[in-house]
């Protein structure tokens, strides 16, 4: 799958008739209501939601884009970056935890080689681990580009990695018009700002630990369920090497 | 067994996604009734009657919830809330994928009950599926003739709007949601004034819940006291509750209000083989545990409130004696900090450091000190914010961490090295 040659006016083309069937499916004069929706319709043809995308969202609803940019970054599914062919979304929520999801996101990293929201080099895979996607009496499940996979195994990730590798996959690919980065989040200037709104915990090291991909903290959590009086004691965790215990947490700290 | 099928008649053995075959099943017949026959006035009593309480979490009895609108001459909206996202809750998405005219014919009778000529559905972003599914159900009940203008030779017409979120689980409370459907940021909304005086466009508005509404052509058909009738007084009614965690068929089970939690545990296929429960989460993410010595309790909005916790959205968890606390506690708690909108302190910064406490002392750093801390942040994030979300992680929190105190314990350490 090569990259399509980037063309903004066939996109805004393909886009337009939606975008005013969208503004006029809501009451006069409020026009804005159709943000979310035409930035869904760009991103479902660009597979990323573009600063061209977003100017022009602005124009149609009557809004600066300073407005729909600060609008479209609250919400996780909307895409200011561009993101691999497949965004693989396992949920890592409770019913889902208790029932091995522990162990399928641990296994999803192994086999990518990527953390939470980083994309493969090969710009194929998109990786996020996501709250709970309400289909829960099927844990641990997970979303492929929105479509639901539910029951989940080692093997049938295995299997749907494959697939999607050799393109046979049976859901479509998200389009992509240009190469992803290692990951989409944008960085922005967090001088200033409280420790909640900056995100200190490295989602790929979430213990603070010098765990730099989260995978062994996951792969220790995520093992068979079992009696809790059966799982290694944290004397054991640090004799064998698995857990590694950093200077004692002062209260300064906090 | 007490499993009922009211709202789930028919899913599993016919397509009733299909027009003709929900028609065919007496689909669309209460809705041309309530247009040609009854009063709005008259479906409001029919409602408030029979006791229907909201399905979304909080509980509010529906018919009360309608008589807060003004009288004053301006545009109403209902607006259906399917951005179903409560941790342990499926339902919404089961109705939505499997029984989409009858989400429709409900949102359509709630509407007119309350004098709404536009009605808006907000659908989850994640529900893809579902959003394709309701609106190809749209397009053929307009096609039918059920929405649009002069319905059945009346004057009344009605437009239906169908709104997809992007992914946030605060949209799911009702101001952000219409924040959202506004093309804001999903920010919750200082109340009051509430959705009914002010709410869509700052107009007055009815958010209900898809369960909720949904409800309604089974109200009607069958009258209030049928309805009235079932359960606890004060709760009455079906209800479809999602269960899951460690049971054998976990899955979503209409029961009648008042089901001992036992029951809905046999239904769900029991626990699994050797094993017990030792918990239970019964209303949703944001609700407090009970535990084995509560199996007989009475599922029901009073009971599980009398009991130090809620009923919420229905979703039940069951948690057997493999469960690792410590984990489920961080699992629910990293969720309310991903999801916090970030307006209230709070929330935002507490539910950060909630996060980052569980994760050092999961991963062998924590310290005696951190757990008392857990229970404290947890308890002073509480009743201070402008909705409810931070006031979500307390409750399970602060349960599971005074039950099964011995297993935080295990991983940390008593005292600070010198």
């Amino acid at each position: 799958m090569t990259t399509a040659q980037r063309d903004f006016a066939t996109v805004v083309r393909a886009v337009e008739p939606e975008a005013r069937r969208l503004i006029a499916s809501y009451p006069e004069g409020n026009a804005r209501s159709a943000l979310l929706p035409i930035l869904h319709a760009f991103q479902n043809v660009e597979g990323w939601v573009s600063p061209e995308a977003m100017a022009q969202t602005g124009e149609w609803v009557g809004e600066p884009l300073s407005v729909v940019e600060s609008t479209a970054s609250f919400y996780t599914l909307f895409h200011r970056r561009p993101v691999g062919r497949y965004m693989l979304h396992p949920c890592r929520n409770l019913s889902c935890v208790m029932n091995g999801a522990g162990e399928i996101m641990t296994h999803f990293r192994e086999q990518l080689g990527v953390g939470h929201l980083q994309t493969t080099g090969d710009g194929l895979f998109s990786y996020e681990e996501a709250e709970c996607l309400a289909a829960c009496d099927r844990a641990p499940c997970m979303q492929v580009n929105l479509e639901f996979v539910y029951d989940l195994t080692k093997e049938k990730v295995d299997a749907m990695l494959q697939a999607m590798r050799d393109g046979t996959y049976e859901v479509a690919p998200l389009p992509q018009n240009a190469k992803p980065g290692p990951d989409w989040q944008i960085s922005q200037d967090v001088r200033g700002k409280s420790p909640g709104a900056r995100g200190v915990s490295d989602p790929n090291d979430p213990g603070g630990m010098g765990d730099a991909t989260g995978v062994s903290m996951i792969e220790r959590l995520g093992r068979e369920p079992r009696p809790f009086e059966e799982r290694p004691s944290r004397e054991r965790l640090v004799a064998d090497g698995s857990a590694r215990i950093a200077a004692p947490a002062t209260n300064s700290e906090h | 067994m007490p499993v009922v099928k009211v709202l789930t008649e028919g899913i599993g053995d016919a397509d009733l996604r299909d027009i003709e075959v929900y028609r065919a099943r007496g689909g669309y017949e209460q809705w041309k009734r309530a247009v040609t026959e009854l009063e709005r006035p008259a479906i409001v009593d029919i409602v408030s009657k029979s006791g229907l309480r909201g399905r979304g979490g909080a509980g509010f009895p529906t018919g009360r919830k309608w008589s807060f609108l003004p009288n004053n001459g301006r545009p109403r909206y209902m607006v259906c809330n399917s951005d179903e996202a409560e941790p342990g809750t499926f339902k919404d998405h089961m109705l939505l994928e499997e029984v989409p005219h009858l989400v429709l014919e409900g949102m359509l009778i709630g509407s007119y009950a309350i004098g709404s000529n536009h009605a808006f559905i907000y659908i989850r972003g994640e529900f893809l599926r579902g959003y394709e599914i309701f609106m190809k159900a749209l397009d053929e009940a307009r096609a039918a003739g059920f929405v649009g203008q002069k319905l059945f030779g009346t004057e009344y017409g009605i437009e239906v709007t169908v709104h997809r979120g992007a992914g946030a689980y605060i949209c799911g409370e009702e101001t952000a949601l219409l924040n959202s459907l506004e093309g804001r940021r999903g920010e919750p909304r200082l109340k009051p004034p509430f959705p009914a005086v002010k709410g869509l466009y700052g107009e007055p508005t009815v958010v209900n819940n898809v369960e909720t509404l949904a409800t309604l052509p089974a109200i009607l058909r069958n009258g209030p006291e049928w309805f009235a009738a079932v359960g606890p007084p004060r709760s009455p009614g079906y209800k479809i509750v999602s269960v899951s965690g460690h049971v054998n068929k976990p899955g979503n089970y209409e029961v009648p209000l008042g089901t001992p939690l036992r029951e809905l545990l046999e239904i769900a296929g029991g626990p699994r083989a050797g094993r017990k429960i030792v918990a239970i989460q019964p209303g949703g993410g944001s609700s407090a545990c009970l535990f084995e010595e509560h199996l007989d309790l009475g599922y029901d909005f009073d009971t599980m409130a009398q009991n130090g916790t809620m009923l919420g959205s229905g979703a039940v968890v069951f948690f057997d004696d493999t469960t690792n606390f410590v984990e489920a506690a961080l699992a629910l708690v990293r969720f309310y900090a991903h999801e916090s909108c970030g307006q209230c302190t709070p929330c935002r910064e507490g539910g950060h450091w909630l996060e980052v406490t569980l994760n050092r002392i999961l991963s062998g750093g924590g310290l005696d000190s951190d757990i008392d801390m857990l229970v404290s942040v947890s308890h002073q994030l509480t009743g201070i914010n402008l909705c409810p979300l931070g006031d979500s992680i307390e409750p399970f929190l602060a349960s599971v961490v005074k039950r099964f105190e011995a297993q935080f314990r295990s991983y940390v350490r008593t005292a600070v090295p010198a």
